[in-house]
């Protein structure tokens, strides 16, 4: 069909958008609430606002491009007086109902709705009435998302990603009128609600409204105190995504900047999350096959995701004795540093300060579980999201992209193979296990290093590896997506698939699409492919590749654990799960309450 | 008759302020428009398409400000302009009715007002501004008269009603978009509350109602109705298991001095809505059942398949669980009186006994008592309730022949064929087009593989010994339309021919089995059409006391209507007892003001809209579902629900009246 935008021709199919008709012939409409690659366009906003005529209609409207479909023969105008003024106007009355103290603002400099106060020319604010957004609320219960509802435009784009793509559906919307809020369903505080901490709804948000708690002032505390000694460590995510914060091109490995900048800002000991992903992997994989050879539950489910074990544990708890016991990279990094390394470097394990940087939002959570704090003391101090990590930076002045290079040099945990590395892409735990896996049964590596069958992006993934006498074909999945895990998980309960090894990582793409990395204007995982292959690069040019292999890992266990699941181990590097389905009794009278408020 | 002084409606002006009142022409539209009750004159209407003064001295500015008052408290708060654009505009008229404005003002609310009318997403804000813009257009200095003069200004008699095409619809008047607005929100719980206001039978009419809301709803001038049906079902269906913990631990406000006993005749629809109704507000409610099941027509007359017992009774139940008795196998006429009741201190009775008699074809032979001879509705009463529920087997020949083209007929000749009947004959006198029957419903039924026949009719039944052997049928040919709508039919001669058959069945209409009541001692007339006699407003029968509703007042209609009469019902009962009288009731007269506008409305949607398709609900497949009762419609996923209720477009309307008191 043929119709046209300020003038010129253009092409579209029957029922497409203006909005994506003029994308893609490249005239810009300014958008707020829109994300396409969610699928979203809720219509909310009311900004995209075109002229447009109809074939056999003289009259001109003003239309949201989001919403109205090209026909043929429309003729479409993107930048009329009237358009202008109108939109400048929509952004003056959504300023009404916004707390604007840029200033102070999470998203200052780099906020879709700053952008588009340019882009409309907007040059004054005459409506101003703090009611309007002071009513709203503000929640920091939870340790990972901090949530300013005074600062909502209601694009409703945290609303699908917690519902459409993470199937937790935590998020409702509450009231009318100017109260009208993304609210926490059944009035929970975040905190305790079905929140899992993904953060994903953070990636999404256009403004300040939704962000990382801020524990950057922590982390500066212990820098700062000459009494402490602060280990760091970074997860492989971290190093091929903090270089976008800096300019760099997205997936570009910035690993020994990062060991450069953290020794600059103070770190007295650089570290490395992939040594413990490395010990994961040996823990895990004699998991496994443990429970392969006993009548242990199967499917034995991936433990490294928080975000993942508190779905599991808030939607599946009948099945958390399938969930491997092993902690996570994170946890095992502090349980480790705070014994053997610190027996090691004789250093006293009370004063250190274990801080980790990670892509990650519900690390933050991670860390403050019961079972991960001993005697008052925490594995992990402190959880920096990649996108705090590079606001610290900022703050102290420093700019990886500028900074030359450095490498690891302790003796003890200072080394990892590529298999650690891939765990932050999904597949990538499955891959490094069945490397090691295949060596512990069959004492042979793995003809191809790379077991290509499990990468991809597809949410579930199958595949099937055979480990020959004794052991025989193991059936393996991959979800990636809450969704995903929770569809697989209904196939598993309902006996429709049956596996040995199921990886769940909760954000699209693995970690590297995690609530703590850096944000993309007006799209959802504008970097994926790029990280993903920056991570694949790193992995292929290690000089070890597998998990059993890494020199230091074979020290840790020969000077200290003496062998996986071994009594230290199982002190040190495994947990348990906790049954946190929460029951919901409403009454109707409560409901009827409800509803005749909003009536 | 109203007469209009001055008003627009869609940009059309009306302007008769320099006549005299007798000199203005009087227009038909506004027949209706001289009183809101009896004694209170209307003094202005605003709507979404414009505004009329119907008196000198009404004071726009303070009607436009309740108007905005009510679209800033209706407004959902989700897109810009309309959310913030009536509480500015809403604020400026509140600065104006005090006299702390000045005339530039009306400049400034006219470009909001514009801004809102253009941008807002729903029928809400596109509408809300529609009646102030045209004011400040067409009779500003009027306006500036008001804000020149005396201040600040009283406030006038003003009653807010907001509705949709939909919920207009709907005999029970369900907020339809509410409804669906908690789904796009996330909270079924709420989208459920939204619909037990009205009835409890939510799951029971999200799978048979008729939807007067589809056929009404906007969404089918871009694409197809939205499904609003199967949302119904949606939630009850997700929601089936707090229902009963809802109501067990629903504390009833106010319970009535326990003297005030009700007592209701009839467990279908009509009886269990006003039983609902009469609990939550108070009152002590007994209930009389004839037969040994409750559910009326929903249990005994609509087949499993299409409506499985266990979801009625659970939603029944829920009478039981706010404190009802119902006692069964009592049936009035033989087991007790309405005087009887009276004496055993009932202070109000509300009769909902239905049309259980069927109609006779009137062919030849006919006889009830004839062997493979059956009514519809006495047929599916058996299936139900015998066979389905009691497990006692039913024998049935190999051939049937049904008659009539309702549901009762499709429901005949599909539960015929779930029942091991070969062949399975439909005989309509009409053509398919004339079929009164869901479009679905027949569908369906061909699918499963009945034998229609249209512009067929039976002129004898052959019977031998008392059993039926054959049916001769005769073609009928379809006449013109006559003023009604309906086309009449005429035998075609000479094109008889014959069926064998086994059965039976006609299924072209019930009516009111009588005996239930002496008129004369009762007090309780019937209509010349044979059911009983109410008056519309109250559903109070010529007894004093005694109120009716449903099917048996109606004639055989649908659950919807008979529910929609039991809420009227317990509504009219709770001031009977409470006032000695039946009050007014605004909703319903703003719902007749409403209705008498709608020819005014082009109700064309002239911008485009991007299609979504209606969401499809798996069905079991036919060559399966026709051998087993089993529901043929399957739920749809919370996915679905979601996308679904996305295509609602929200065609709220703010209406408005001003009254003299
Ligand atoms: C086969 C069939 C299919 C239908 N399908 C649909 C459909 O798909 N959708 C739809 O909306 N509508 C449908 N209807 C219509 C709908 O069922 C009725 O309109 C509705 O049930 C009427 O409700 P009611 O309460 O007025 O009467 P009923 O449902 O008839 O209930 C009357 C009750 O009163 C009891 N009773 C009768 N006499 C006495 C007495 N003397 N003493 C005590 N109790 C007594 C009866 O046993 C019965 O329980 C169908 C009807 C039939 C027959
Ligand atoms: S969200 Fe954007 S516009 Fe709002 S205060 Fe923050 S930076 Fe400013
Ligand atoms: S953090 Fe994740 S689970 Fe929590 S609200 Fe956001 S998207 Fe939903
Ligand atoms: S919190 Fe952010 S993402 Fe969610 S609706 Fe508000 S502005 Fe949009
Ligand atoms: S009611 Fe309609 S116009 Fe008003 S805020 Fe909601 S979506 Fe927008
Ligand atoms: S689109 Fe929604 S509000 Fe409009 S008539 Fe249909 S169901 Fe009702």
């Amino acid at each position: 069909m043929i119709g046209s935008i300020n003038g010129k021709k253009v092409e579209f199919q029957d029922n497409e958008t203006i909005l994506s008709v003029a994308k893609r012939t490249g005239h810009f409409i300014p958008t707020l609430c829109e994300m396409a690659d969610i699928n979203h366009a809720p219509g909310t906003c009311r900004v995209c606002l075109v002229d447009m005529k109809r074939k056999n209609d003289p009259a001109h409207h003003i239309v949201t491009s989001c919403t109205t479909p090209m026909e043929a023969g429309m003729a479409v105008l993107t930048r009329t007086p009237k358009v202008r003024e109108m939109q400048r106007l929509q952004v003056e009355l959504l300023l009404a109902d916004h707390n604007q103290d840029c200033a102070s603002c999470i998203r200052h400099g780099n906020c879709e709705l700053q952008d588009v106060a340019q882009f409309v020319g907007l040059q004054q604010t005459r409506y101003h009435y703090p009611h309007f957004y002071l009513q709203r609320s503000r929640d920091t219960s939870s340790p990972s998302v901090v949530r300013d509802m005074s600062k909502c435009i209601r694009c409703f784009r945290c609303v699908n990603v917690c519902r459409e793509i993470q199937g937790v559906d935590a998020l409702v919307v509450t009231e009318k009128g100017l109260s009208t809020q993304i609210s926490v369903r059944d009035h929970l505080p975040l905190g305790s609600s079905d929140c899992v901490g993904c953060g994903q709804c953070i990636l999404v948000c256009p403004v300040g409204a939704l962000a990382e708690k801020d524990d950057i002032e922590e982390a500066m505390d212990y820098l700062y105190d000459p009494d402490m000694v602060t280990v760091f460590q970074f997860a492989p995510a971290i190093r091929i995504a903090l270089g976008e914060e800096f300019n760099l091109p997205a997936g570009t490995n910035v690993e020994g900047k990062i060991i450069t900048a953290l020794k600059k800002l103070g770190a007295d000991v650089v570290l490395d999350t992939n040594f413990t992903a490395d010990l994961v992997i040996m823990e895990e994989s004699s998991e496994l096959l443990q429970r392969v050879k006993s009548s242990a539950p199967l499917p034995m489910f991936t433990s490294c995701c928080p975000a993942w074990i508190s779905y599991m544990e808030k939607n599946y708890p009948e099945m958390k004795e399938h969930v491997s016991t092993t902690k996570s990279p994170q946890q095992c990094f502090g349980a480790i540093a705070k014994t053997y390394l610190a027996e090691k470097m004789e250093i006293d394990a009370c004063r250190m300060r274990v801080i980790s940087i990670m892509p990650c939002t519900a690390k933050k959570g991670e860390a403050k579980r019961d079972e991960f704090i001993k005697d008052e003391r925490p594995e992990v101090d402190v959880v920096l999201t990649t996108r705090e990590f590079a606001r610290l930076l900022k703050r102290e002045g420093l700019n990886p992209a500028e900074l030359a290079p450095s490498a690891f040099d302790n003796h003890w945990m200072g080394d990892y193979s590529g298999a650690a590395v891939i765990f932050g892409t999904t597949g990538g735990v499955m891959e490094a296990a069945i490397r090691t896996v295949h060596k512990m049964v069959t004492d042979k590596e793995l003809s191809q290093v790379e077991f290509t069958a499990v990468r991809g992006l597809e949410n579930i993934r199958e595949a099937a590896v055979d480990l020959g006498e004794g052991i025989g074909v193991v059936k393996l999945a991959v979800a990636h997506t809450l969704k995903a895990a929770g569809q697989l998980m209904a196939r598993i309960k309902s006996g429709e698939a049956s596996y040995h090894f199921v990886e769940v990582m909760a954000c699209p793409g693995g970690c590297l699409g995690g609530g703590g990395q850096p944000r993309s204007k007006h799209a959802y995982q504008a970097a994926r492919e790029e990280r993903r292959q920056g991570l694949y690069a790193i992995d292929k040019e290690a000089p070890v590749r597998q998990s059993h292999n890494n020199p230091l890992i074979r020290k840790l266990y020969t000077d200290y654990l003496e062998k996986p699941l071994g009594h230290k181990s199982h002190r040190l590097l495994h947990t348990g799960y906790t049954d946190r389905k929460r029951l919901v009794r409403h009454t109707m009278k409560e409901i009827w309450q409800e509803i005749e408020e909003r009536t | 008759m109203a007469k209009v002084i001055f008003g627009a409606w869609d940009n059309a002006v009306i302007d008769n302020r320099r006549k005299k009142v007798f000199e203005i022409e009087e227009y038909p539209e506004f027949s209706d428009f001289d009183e809101f009750n009896p004694g209170n004159p209307i003094k202005a209407f605003f709507g979404g398409h414009g505004f009329f003064i119907f008196e000198k001295n009404v004071n726009l500015l303070d009607a436009a400000l309740q108007y905005m008052e009510r679209v800033a408290r209706e407004s959902c708060g989700k897109c810009t302009p309309c959310r913030v654009g009536t509480q500015i505009i809403k604020s400026k008229l509140e600065l104006l009715t005090r006299g702390d404005g000045t005339p530039e003002m009306l400049d400034e609310i006219a470009s909001i007002a514009e801004h809102v009318h253009t941008t807002s997403l729903c029928g809400l804000g596109q509408t809300a501004t529609v009646a102030l813009l045209e004011m400040i257009r067409y009779f500003r200095e009027t306006l500036e008269e008001e804000i020149a003069g005396a201040t600040p200004v009283v406030r006038q008699h003003c009653t807010t009603y907001v509705s949709a095409p939909c919920i207009e619809a709907c005999p029970s008047k369900v907020d339809v978009p509410r409804y669906i607005d908690y789904i796009k929100d996330g909270k079924f719980t709420h989208s459920l509350g939204v619909i037990l206001q009205k009835y409890p039978m939510a799951a029971t009419c999200g799978r048979v109602c008729v939807r007067f809301c589809e056929m009404a709803c906007r969404r089918t001038q871009v694409d197809e109705a939205v499904g609003i049906k199967v949302l119904k079902r949606f939630v009850a269906d997700h929601e089936q298991d707090v229902t009963h913990d809802w109501f067990s631990s629903y504390m009833i406000p106010e319970k009535k001095d326990p003297d005030l006993k009700v007592a209701v005749v009839g467990t279908g629809p009509a009886g269990i809505a006003a039983a609902y109704h009469l609990l939550l507000k108070g009152y002590p409610v007994d209930v009389y059942e004839a037969k040994s099941v409750p559910g009326g027509m929903a249990a005994t007359g609509i087949p499993e398949y299409r409506l499985p017992n266990d979801v009625l009774n659970k939603e029944i139940s829920i009478i039981e669980t706010m404190g009802g008795q119902i006692f069964y196998n009592r049936r009035m006429g033989r087991d007790f009186t309405v005087k009887g009741l009276f004496s055993n201190g009932y202070k109000a009775i509300f009769l909902a006994i239905g049309t259980h008699k069927g109609k006779m074809i009137r062919a030849a032979g006919e006889d009830p008592h004839l062997k493979g001879y059956d009514f519809g509705v006495d047929f599916l009463l058996r299936i139900n309730h015998d066979y389905i529920d009691k497990g006692i087997p039913m024998k049935l020949g190999k051939k049937m022949v049904v008659v009539g083209g309702g549901n009762v007929a499709m429901d005949c000749v599909r539960s015929a064929l779930r029942m091991g009947v070969k062949e399975v004959h439909l005989v309509y006198r009409r053509s398919q087009n004339e079929m009164p029957a869901d479009h679905e419903e027949v569908e369906a039924a061909e699918k499963e593989g009945v034998i229609f026949h249209f512009l067929t009719h039976p002129t004898r039944i052959v019977s031998e010994e008392g059993t039926i052997k054959a049916v001769e049928l005769v073609k009928m040919s379809l006449g013109d339309p006559d003023e009604s709508g309906r086309r009449s039919v005429t035998p075609v001669d000479g094109s008889e021919f014959v069926l064998d058959t086994d059965h039976v069945i006609p299924a072209i209409g019930q009516k009111v089995e009588l005996g239930f009541i002496t008129p004369d001692e009762d007090g309780v007339a019937f209509n010349s059409w044979g059911t009983i006699k109410v008056k519309n407003d109250s559903l109070m029968t010529t007894r004093k006391g005694v109120f009716a509703g449903g099917d048996c007042v109606t004639g055989p209609a649908t659950l919807v209507q008979a529910m929609a009469q039991g809420e009227q019902g317990a509504r009219c009962i709770d001031d009977y007892l409470t006032f000695g009288r039946v009050r007014f009731f605004p909703k319903d007269r703003m719902s007749r003001l409403v209705a008498d506008v709608q020819p005014m409305i082009d109700s064309g949607v002239n911008i485009p809209v991007k299609h979504e398709y209606r969401v499809k609900v798996r069905e079991l497949d036919p060559d399966v579902r026709k051998q087993i009762f089993e529901e043929v419609e399957k739920p749809i996923s919370v996915e679905e629900a979601y996308h679904e209720a996305q295509r609602c477009m929200r065609c709220y309307r703010v209406y408005s009246v001003i009254t003299e008191q």
